[in-house]
């Protein structure tokens, strides 16, 4: 709906917040762990901080035989737990009197015409025009069944609703090329394909977003942003947990699958990307989707490409049991827990250029960043002996932890001798965010509501990441990944892989 | 930390490198200098509304204390660099007798090089800004007209010693209810014919509402005195049609009614002095919204094409207090100023 403008509202008034018309969240498997660590506690945040409109209910739908007053209590427990803002019980009781569960299984036609009916009601309840975001908190299997639902009562029907209805799908999106685009077909046929929200947390977080303002609001940056003065870029996301209780998925899908295909991709994408023209969804979108589309993988991906699988170690002064020891994992298990793979984008601006993307859990810290490694300089007029100490200049953006900038370059060592080593210029942001980042979130959810798409990949994108993810899969399939002990940094294979060209990982 | 006492200048200049070379990366990447005047029984509040305020903009906090104007001319000050102040540098410093009157005199030097200046009266605001260096210097300043004995009186005086970079708090602490008042017309194009403000005769938050309201929507608002709340009570906006939408405050929350919808609650918090100061610090250019309401509400125009720049103005307080001496019949007690 759009209006002839609101006289309150102009763009100069930068202090008051974006809030969304007057909605329902509708969240399937609201009692799943999504939902309890990062769903409710995004919303108690965003109603805590003021950023709720003040028709806004929640309908949690899920399996269970369950009253009101038991999800209220599981709400509860979740929002103060996951909650990143102080607790405050009014504002709580207030956003609990908004909340509803709507019991029934997925192929109950009963349920889902109780929740059509329950979505209706609000319109004369609470003043919700029909507005609705469906956030699928399930298992990708469960899809077809929700969505033919949504269908068959017409709740994704714009205009049998008289307001927007938004779907929220978080990865996996497929896995694989063909499963993503039955996905996206399936999901796009449902609902208009611009009403479709895909969430790679990643992007909500403030520093990826900073790579735009980075690179496009300086002058400094950009002039260097290629291969002429670009040696090389590594791409890193470790972590040193190992897989947790998600035994089943990951064996099933791998860390390629699981992280390279989205989050590194994205990362990769917007380092890569050239200008858009404006800050509008469709223009950041298509120049991402370019430099997906301009990925090449190595000639011989045998060679390129490293897969590994932790065997047992110590990760910070834990002992860590293997991969094949973990709970629900085969003992002949061939799954990957760390990939990398040398990747190039095939343009002017970043031909021969290698990016170096590698993941892995049970590393020794958890980190992500993008170090863009410069070349030498084309002549260094020092003795050979005074340089010896100084590498390539380096751009460091420190996605997570201790998120910030970090430039790297020579400077003279103090004393009577010309004696030249890199030293670092460290710029951190004042905020700290987790891994289980609910800010991430929190922005995504408020985006979604007030229908800013810019952070959400769409299909296009989707697909094309998986057409760099097929070809490895493929040429990886009944091969044994490398083993590394939990608590290094990755296969031997690797460290060899950049040694053949000159080239070594940069300590993260 | 370093407590320097009856020192100089230049010895605080030297005490912070020190500082900061000691305290290895801290605050590495500053944003803005903070400059604090405040009384010195509002030190501690204003520490730590500092506090809060470098937590999301890393800054160097300047805390100016002038007091005892008439006594010898001495400088005390304290450095602290990532301690008891959060992430920022800070030097509290308190000054005396003549000195005082030169505060710049010993603050210029530790502006943060290249970075915007801000100053923030933590105290009465003053009468008219240019007489005070230290707002001269700065960028933006931010003064809080609920400090005044009269603070609609004190909001009027800024709209007539405005320039494009000022702001008060007292209108930061509507953002909220400015938020839940736009918000209840993004989804609808009724147009609005009146309102009526419920609050104290002295509430400066209430004139800047009404200021706010009659800018953006060329109605003359209804102010209703009330003794029953003391602070902003009710906002309430009658629509052509005969919709009605009103905001009243209930302790933390506050109650949204609307016609032909049921009632709800929206959180509406007291937030502390660091938050508010915090808002402020995310915007360094003239708020052009907050110059408009300001100029409404005191029936000045033009407020945003006065020169951004004010030009200091040297005013002495002891010749002042001298003519009134003069003046009276009676001497005063100062008149010993050097």
């Amino acid at each position: 709906m759009d209006h002839v403008g609101n006289p309150l509202r102009t763009a100069q008034d930068r202090r008051l917040p974006r809030i969304p018309e007057p909605c329902a969240l509708v969240i399937f498997g609201v009692t799943g762990d999504l939902s309890r660590k990062k769903l409710i506690p995004a919303v108690y945040d965003l109603a805590n901080r003021g950023l709720l409109p003040p028709g806004f209910v929640v309908l949690g739908f899920a399996r269970r035989d369950w009253g009101d007053g038991d999800f209220e209590s599981l709400a509860l427990e979740a929002a103060k737990k996951g909650a990143r803002t102080p607790w405050r019980e009014d504002v709580w009781q207030r956003l609990a009197s908004q909340f509803q569960f709507v019991p029934g299984s997925f192929d109950d036609d009963a349920a889902f015409d109780h929740l059509a009916a329950t979505l209706d009601d609000l319109r004369e309840r609470n003043g919700i025009p029909g507005n609705a975001a469906f956030y699928f908190s399930i298992p990708p299997a469960a899809f077809p069944l929700v969505l033919n639902q949504l269908a068959r009562t017409g709740m994704a029907d714009n205009a049998k609703s008289g307001g927007w209805r938004r779907v929220v799908v978080e990865k996996p999106f497929g896995n694989d090329l063909q499963t993503a685009i039955a996905l996206n077909q399936l999901v796009d046929e449902v609902f208009t394909p611009q009403d479709v929200y895909r969430i790679d947390h990643y992007l909500g977080k403030e520093t990826v977003q900073n790579i735009l303002a980075l690179r496009f609001a300086n002058s400094l940056f950009e002039p260097v942003w290629n291969s002429k003065y670009v040696d090389s870029v590594q791409i890193t996301m470790a972590e040193d947990v190992g897989i947790g209780t998600r035994a089943a998925f990951y064996d099933a899908s791998g860390a390629a699958r699981d992280v390279l295909q989205n989050h590194l991709l994205q990362l990769l994408a917007l380092v890569g990307m050239e200008e858009p023209t404006s800050f509008d969804p469709q223009e950041v979108r298509a120049e991402k989707l370019k430099v997906l589309k301009a990925i090449s993988l190595p000639k011989d991906i045998a060679k390129g490409s490293i897969r590994g699988q932790y065997l047992p170690g110590w990760v910070a002064g834990e002992r860590a049991v293997g991969y094949l020891e973990e709970k629900n994992i085969p003992s002949d298990s061939t799954t990957e827990t760390y990939v990398a793979v040398r990747l190039g984008i095939q343009n002017r601006r970043w031909a021969e250029v290698p990016f170096y993307v590698r993941v892995g859990k049970r590393m020794p810290r958890r980190v992500t960043e993008i170090a863009i490694l410069f070349k030498r300089a084309p002549h260094l007029p020092f003795d050979p002996a005074d340089v010896e100490m100084l590498g390539h200049n380096q751009l460091v953006i420190r996605v997570q932890p201790d998120e910030g900038v970090v430039l790297k370059f020579g400077s003279k060592v103090p004393g009577t001798t010309m004696e030249v080593r890199d030293i670092a210029m460290d710029f951190q942001y004042g905020e700290a965010f987790t891994e289980s980042s609910p800010e991430a979130y929190e922005r995504l959810v408020l985006d979604v509501l007030v229908g800013d798409r810019t952070l959400f990949p769409d299909a296009a994108e989707v697909e094309q990441s998986w057409r760099v993810i097929d070809p490895l899969e493929a040429a990886w399939a009944d091969t044994k990944p490398e083993p590394y002990r939990a608590g290094e940094w990755g296969p031997r294979a690797s460290d060899e892989m950049l040694a053949r060209e000159g080239r070594s990982w940069r300590r993260a | 930390m370093i407590g320097l006492w009856d020192t100089t200048g230049n010895e605080v200049v030297k005490a912070l490198a020190a500082e900061r070379r000691s305290a290895g990366g801290v605050a590495s990447g500053l944003a803005l200098t903070l400059v604090a005047v405040v009384e010195e029984k509002k030190v501690r509040e204003a520490e730590a509304a500092a506090t809060i305020a470098a937590a999301a903009h890393p800054c160097r906090l300047l805390i100016v204390v002038r007091s005892d104007l008439d006594g010898r001319s001495r400088l005390d000050a304290e450095i602290v660099v990532g301690g008891r102040l959060g992430p920022a540098e800070a030097v509290v410093m308190r000054m005396y007798g003549r000195l005082a009157l030169h505060a710049e005199s010993v603050v210029m030097p530790l502006l943060a090089p290249d970075v915007p200046v801000v100053t923030w009266w933590h105290q009465e605001p003053p009468e008219t800004i240019a007489n005070d260096f230290l707002g001269v210097v700065a960028d933006r300043r931010i003064t809080d007209s609920a400090q005044a004995t009269d603070p609609v009186a004190a909001l009027r005086r800024r709209a007539e010693d405005y320039a494009p970079g000022d702001t008060d708090l007292t209108w930061t602490r509507i953002t909220l209810w400015r938020t839940l008042v736009a918000g209840a017309f993004d989804t609808t194009d009724e147009q609005v014919v009146g309102a009526t403000i419920v609050a104290p005769e002295k509430d400066p938050t209430a004139a800047l509402m009404k200021g706010w309201l009659q800018s953006r929507l060329g109605i003359v608002p209804k102010w209703e005195f009330t003794d029953r709340s003391p602070r902003l009570h009710s906002v309430e906006l009658q629509c052509a049609n005969g919709d009605c939408v009103r905001v009243t405050r209930e302790e933390n929350t506050a109650l949204f009614s609307r016609t032909g919808q049921e009632d709800r609650y929206m959180p509406l918090p007291k937030r502390p002095v660091g938050d508010e100061l915090a808002e402020e610090l995310r915007r360094l250019d003239a708020d052009q919204i907050y110059s408009e309401a300001l100029g409404a509400m005191a029936g000045v125009t033009g407020l945003d094409k006065k020169p951004p720049m004010r030009v200091h103005v040297w005013k002495d307080p002891a010749l002042a207090a001298r003519a009134n001496a003069d003046a009276g019949a009676m001497a005063g007690p100062g008149g010993s100023a050097a």
